[in-house]
């Protein structure tokens, strides 16, 4: 944006006047031209300085995570059970397991559903997939302490407390995030593939297996994985559903230990052994993270890729 | 011409194997309606003694008192309102203005990488963050920023009291972190979405950036901007665990309120006294009519916030 001021040609009549006034405007415009100068870089500063005071913190955190995480990790932190307090050692085997299964069993539950209810949404319109679109939305907006709750008074009231109880409500966590990005990856399919399956004289179901399906799976991979990651770290739902223990189990009907325990009980506890076994839980469970949004970022753009 | 959806009409009605999937189709579809049915069903049924007990002025009563059940929701009310008003007084309009940098001020080149970290640290697990809270900025804000808040003009009024490090201040600055990453990429697809048209006019009239950020980006990307503050104020209203670990965990609203001290959301109560809480007692009860309150602020923000997009766009048609 150039914005120097031109210079008129001189008048011919030498009016002491004119020229004194076409000084006064041209000092005017220059000065106009640098408080806008000066008013464009202050607003850039002021605007970039939010930008840092965004940055300071985050970068603050994962720096500080890694610093004491890495210092807690060892060969026996991911393969032996908790010393008790005060005795150094040891390691959270069960917790890591415990989240393991625990999502592995809601994954299992989450994405067939899913990916059904997005079908649904996908080949029939009226009110009901338009219910269902309104109650994905109004779902993944509630606070998962509110699935830990419902999935107490469903579950654990009528049971116990149990790694599976704990799966269901991590399914149900997952299940609105996995509906609208799986409807979302598969609407990219374009019509032009459903009628050519249809003409060739395909039924409905197999043109959805076959075409549908199958040509958006990079975008399915990426719902899914994202919908994972948003569970793997909830802390809340696993309160109300299973235990924090220091057994090791690979049986999810009994309680099994998780990963956010270690953080939450550990971290709080005044015993500097277990502390360390917190930060190293966050650590472990903040890369988890990472890698499974990182992945599920970048399958999608690589896969399409590669099919083109 | 026969669209694709008559093509399906004719087919879904062939053969048993097209009518099996579409009965397991809605019986996905179904599965869904009863899990959002338990979800409201199991919370509303377990509160229903609280309610039966302390009828409807539990929700102004600020007493809570474990040992005699004297209990009411006022206090907890009170503590989710501020944490989540100091989180968005401090979030939004931080969020909002790097989100502007980074699209209006910023090379692409440059606000690309910057954007995808912000996304990406927005997927940290909310415990972590509440963990480096407690080991980090608690001790700083006791030692530092909480007696710093106390001499400023005015706005040491509401810092009144002992700094005591943890505290609604110290949750909802912690909240507002948490908030910034969502706030920040949903205003950026916002504002990517004004069209460079828009702003090349305005240019061209003589705006400042500021002015055409102020008067043309802004206003075009309204909608947007409202969703995604909607969505950062039902993260901080809902957000429980992170806020447990740094609100200090206070039952009364202390004489006189300050932000300065130890108080509790409705989630965070819950997390704390659920378990020592005997399943059928007045007090597991009363956690749950806590919860109810919970459901009914969430669906209110998300519904407003979703009331409110909608008439902005209708609004913005010409």
């Amino acid at each position: 944006m150039s914005t120097d001021v031109i210079d008129a040609p001189a008048p011919s009549s030498r009016d002491a006047d004119y020229l004194a006034r076409r000084e006064l405007i041209q000092a005017s415009a220059r000065n106009t031209v640098k408080r806008r100068r000066i008013s464009a870089l202050v607003i850039r500063i002021l605007f970039g300085i939010c930008v840092v005071l965004v940055l300071i913190p985050l970068v603050a955190l994962v720096y500080y995570v890694c610093k004491r995480g890495i210092d807690a990790l060892s060969v026996a932190f991911f393969t032996q059970t908790p010393t008790p307090p005060g005795i150094p050692g040891g390691g959270i085997s069960n917790s890591i397991v415990g989240t393991l299964i625990i999502c592995g069993l809601a994954v299992l539950i989450a994405i067939p559903v899913g990916l059904l209810v997005a079908l649904l949404l996908i080949e029939r319109t009226g009110p009901i997939p338009t219910a269902i679109r309104f109650g994905a939305d109004v779902l993944s907006g509630l606070p998962s302490i509110l699935i830990g709750l419902f999935a107490y008074s469903v579950i654990v009231v009528h049971t116990h407390y149990s790694g599976w109880a704990a799966s269901i409500a991590l399914a149900v966590l997952m299940l609105p995030i996995m509906i609208r990005g799986d409807e979302e990856a598969m609407r990219t399919v374009p019509g032009d593939l459903w009628e050519a399956g249809l003409a060739l004289g395909a039924r409905q179901s197999r043109v959805v297996r076959s075409v549908v399906v199958r040509g958006s799976i990079p975008g399915l991979i990426t719902a899914n994985l994202l919908g994972l990651a948003r569970a793997v770290g909830e802390t809340a739902p696993l309160l109300f559903t299973t235990i924090f223990t220091t057994t090791f189990t690979l049986d999810p009907k009994q309680p099994m230990s998780a990963i956010p325990f270690v953080i939450f009980y550990d971290g709080t506890s005044a015993y500097k052994n277990l502390q360390e076994d917190a930060w190293g839980a966050a650590f472990v469970l903040m890369v988890g993270v990472l890698i499974l949004s990182i992945i599920g970022r970048t399958v999608a753009a690589r896969l399409t890729r590669k099919s083109r | 011409m026969v669209t694709t959806r008559q093509l399906l009409e004719k087919r879904r009605s062939s053969g048993s194997v097209g009518r099996g999937y579409a009965v397991l189709l809605w019986a996905a579809g179904g599965l869904f309606f009863v899990v959002v049915a338990a979800i409201i069903w199991g919370i509303v049924s377990q509160s229903a003694q609280a309610w039966g007990h302390f009828g409807i002025s539990f929700l102004w009563t600020t007493t809570w008192d474990q040992n005699t059940d004297q209990l009411g929701a006022a206090v907890f009310i009170i503590g989710t309102l501020t944490v989540t008003a100091i989180a968005m007084v401090i979030g939004i309009p931080i969020g909002l203005a790097a989100a502007a940098f980074l699209t209006e001020m910023c090379p692409r080149r440059i606000a690309t990488p910057l954007g995808i970290a912000i996304d990406l640290i927005a997927a940290v697990p909310s415990i972590v963050v509440g963990l480096w809270g407690l080991y980090v900025l608690q001790p700083i804000f006791l030692r530092d920023v909480e007696p710093f808040m106390q001499k400023i003009p005015v706005v040491k009024l509401a810092f009144k009291g002992e700094p005591l490090g943890a505290s609604l201040f110290l949750a909802g600055f912690v909240l507002s972190i948490m908030i910034v990453p969502t706030m920040v990429a949903l205003t950026r697809t916002a504002l990517a979405g004004v069209s460079n048209l828009d702003r090349e006019a305005a240019f061209a009239l003589g705006a400042t950036p500021w002015q055409v950020i102020r008067k043309v980006v802004i206003p075009g990307a309204n909608s947007g901007i409202m969703a995604a503050a909607t969505l950062a104020l039902g993260r901080a209203v809902g957000e429980t665990i992170a806020v447990t670990l740094l609100i200090g965990n206070g039952t009364t609203l202390g004489h006189p309120f300050s932000l300065l001290n130890p108080g509790g959301v409705l989630g965070s109560i819950i997390v704390l006294t659920f378990g020592e809480s005997q399943q059928g007692s007045l007090y597991r009860s009363a956690l749950m009519a806590l919860a109810v309150i919970l459901l009914v602020l969430t669906l209110i923000v998300n519904l407003g916030g979703r009331w409110i997009v909608r008439r902005n766009r209708e609004f913005r048609l010409p």
